[in-house]
């Protein structure tokens, strides 16, 4: 519907910055391509446990992605929707993992989640463990991916006329129904984009994940932990375990722009 | 339209975020405030205490120095040093990450400064029931090492393996950390039920907090620390008093201090 800027002549200055800006992030990406040593890529991928650390990766990421969708789109709701007081609070509350270093949601979570933290001390005592499991990486990339989908939803429904949802409760439309059947249908674009930014921030997830859940293959160890661990190793493995990260998050945005930019 | 808006700037944060995961950054390169000279150490993270306080009795012997330190795993500074070339001085945890920097850079000065062995540390009310290396095998006992490649991680496999445990122990394992620095918050914090560290990392100020179980002799490995100065740096001479100073009297009584063994007899 927007209609396109009609094309102009771009500014010298523009142009410049522009290339040395789009240089600086392309670079060290090129560069990930020349120095991978290709021709033991089969060995050095199946030797450093790459592929183990890929479907955990995927497991993980999607799983939280799922979660963030799950709780974050209610919030989502109450923010836009909902008569609540110190709105702008409660915002900057759920969305504060989105600026604080992944290291101290790790710290944090292990203060509320741990053996030893205020919540965990309890679950404990029940027999749960989050920490060092696959559901302990889970709840980390959750945490860091959730105000995405928390930020995408409000903005939806922000952007929603509200005299749909009128119209549809003046039908004789019970609450439920017209979340249903008329909000969730109109806000699919936000949903769908803020759950592939979450599942996006999640594959990408490190400090959280290692602080909170640990490091083992199989179990916890994904992708960006598996590159971590073998830069001390096996650099080869690093660089070609990057690359695989690196072509994961093209497809996803890649995938997402038409979701984004386009329309 | 606001919506479009806000999800380009929700792509900028992310694509930020992401890039930004922790790591420790290369330290140095900064020049040196004039009249000073700024000398840079890479050192392993085990020696953090001990060299910290090495750094201020040799800056306060010597006026015109800063010391700026690198602590890591050895195994993360070696390949900065060949890399990145910033390093006057290599301080490693391990023999083999000093003989890769010594073929690929060179070094000059070498010599081996200090010896560690290495000990089982629990929380202090021991949730795991260790009461000898041989426990680490029992079911359910969560155990955190060092990851493979880190010094600390390799030896402690090495005296698993001495052991004959070492497939055991090793599917105890919850987590491979990546130094003794985060071994030892794990067990503070009461997160793993043992560990394997430095008896060097047992400070002063960890001993309170945690309980330390004996690595039997027969199997316990001792971990020698080589120090040399790095080829290509500006202030060879200094960089050499730096060596000679954690190698003389006064870094020797320093590394005693901080849990460390006198270097092997030659």
């Amino acid at each position: 519907m927007a209609t396109r800027p009609s094309p102009a002549r771009t500014p010298v200055v523009v142009a410049i910055l522009a290339t040395i800006g789009a240089a600086f992030v392309a670079l060290p990406l090129v560069a990930l391509l020349i120095r991978a040593p290709w021709s033991e890529l089969s060995n050095e991928l199946a030797a450093s446990g790459a592929w183990t650390a890929f479907r955990l990766s995927i497991e993980v990421s999607l799983l939280s992605a799922g979660l963030s969708l799950l709780l974050g789109a209610p919030i989502g709701w109450v923010l836009a929707r909902a008569r609540i007081p110190a709105r702008s609070l409660l915002r900057a509350v759920v969305i504060m993992p989105l600026v604080l270093p992944p290291v101290v949601g790790g710290v944090a979570l292990l203060s509320s989640l741990g053996r030893s933290g205020v919540l965990g001390r309890w679950l404990d005592s029940l027999g749960i463990q989050l920490t060092f499991t696959t559901a302990g990486a889970v709840l980390a990339t959750t945490f860091v991916s959730i105000p995405l989908v928390i930020l995408a939803v409000e903005a939806g429904l922000r952007s929603l006329d509200p005299r749909y949802e009128q119209a549809a409760a003046a039908m004789g439309a019970s609450t439920g129904y017209a979340l249903r059947r008329v909000t969730l249908p109109m806000i699919r674009p936000q949903l769908i984009a803020g759950l592939a930014l979450a599942w996006a921030r999640a594959l990408g997830e490190f400090g959280a994940t290692i602080t909170f859940a640990g490091n083992l293959a199989g179990r916890t160890q994904t992708l960006p932990l598996a590159v971590y661990q073998a830069r001390q190793t096996d650099p080869g493995a690093a660089v070609l375990t990057s690359l695989l990260l690196v072509a994961l998050s093209l497809i996803v945005l890649v995938a997402m722009r038409d979701r984004i930019f386009a329309r | 339209m606001r919506t479009r808006r806000l999800l380009v700037g929700l792509v900028g944060v992310l694509v930020v975020l992401t890039a930004c995961s922790s790591s420790n950054d290369g330290g140095s390169s900064s020049g040196p405030p004039s009249g000073t000279t700024d000398l840079t150490v890479f050192a392993a993270a085990s020696l953090t205490g001990a060299f910290t306080q090495i750094a201020k009795d040799f800056e306060a012997a010597d006026p015109g120095t800063k010391v700026t330190y690198d602590f890591g795993s050895s195994g993360d500074l070696a390949p900065q040093i060949e890399s990145e070339g910033t390093a006057d001085v290599f301080a490693s945890a391990s023999e083999s990450y000093m003989d890769d920097v010594q073929q690929k850079v060179g070094v000059s000065g070498r010599s081996d400064f200090a010896q560690n062995q290495l000990v089982i540390i629990t929380p202090p009310d021991n949730p795991g029931g260790i009461q000898s290396m041989r426990d680490l095998t029992n079911p359910g006992v969560q155990v955190v090492l060092a990851a493979p490649g880190v010094p600390v991680g390799d030896y402690a496999r090495q005296a698993l393996k001495a052991a004959g445990i070492e497939d055991q122990v090793l599917a105890n394992v919850v987590s491979n950390e990546d130094d003794d620095a985060s071994l030892v918050a794990k067990i503070t914090a009461d997160e793993a039920d043992a560990a394997i560290v430095y008896v060097s990392d047992v400070t002063s100020v960890v001993a309170p907090q945690v309980n330390a179980v004996p690595v039997p002799a027969a199997v316990n490995v001792v971990a020698t620390y080589p120090i040399a100065v790095v080829t290509g740096t500006a202030h060879p001479d200094l960089a050499q008093a730096y060596v000679d100073y954690v190698t003389g009297p006064s870094g020797q009584a320093t590394l005693k201090e901080y849990g460390f063994l006198p270097p092997p007899a030659t």
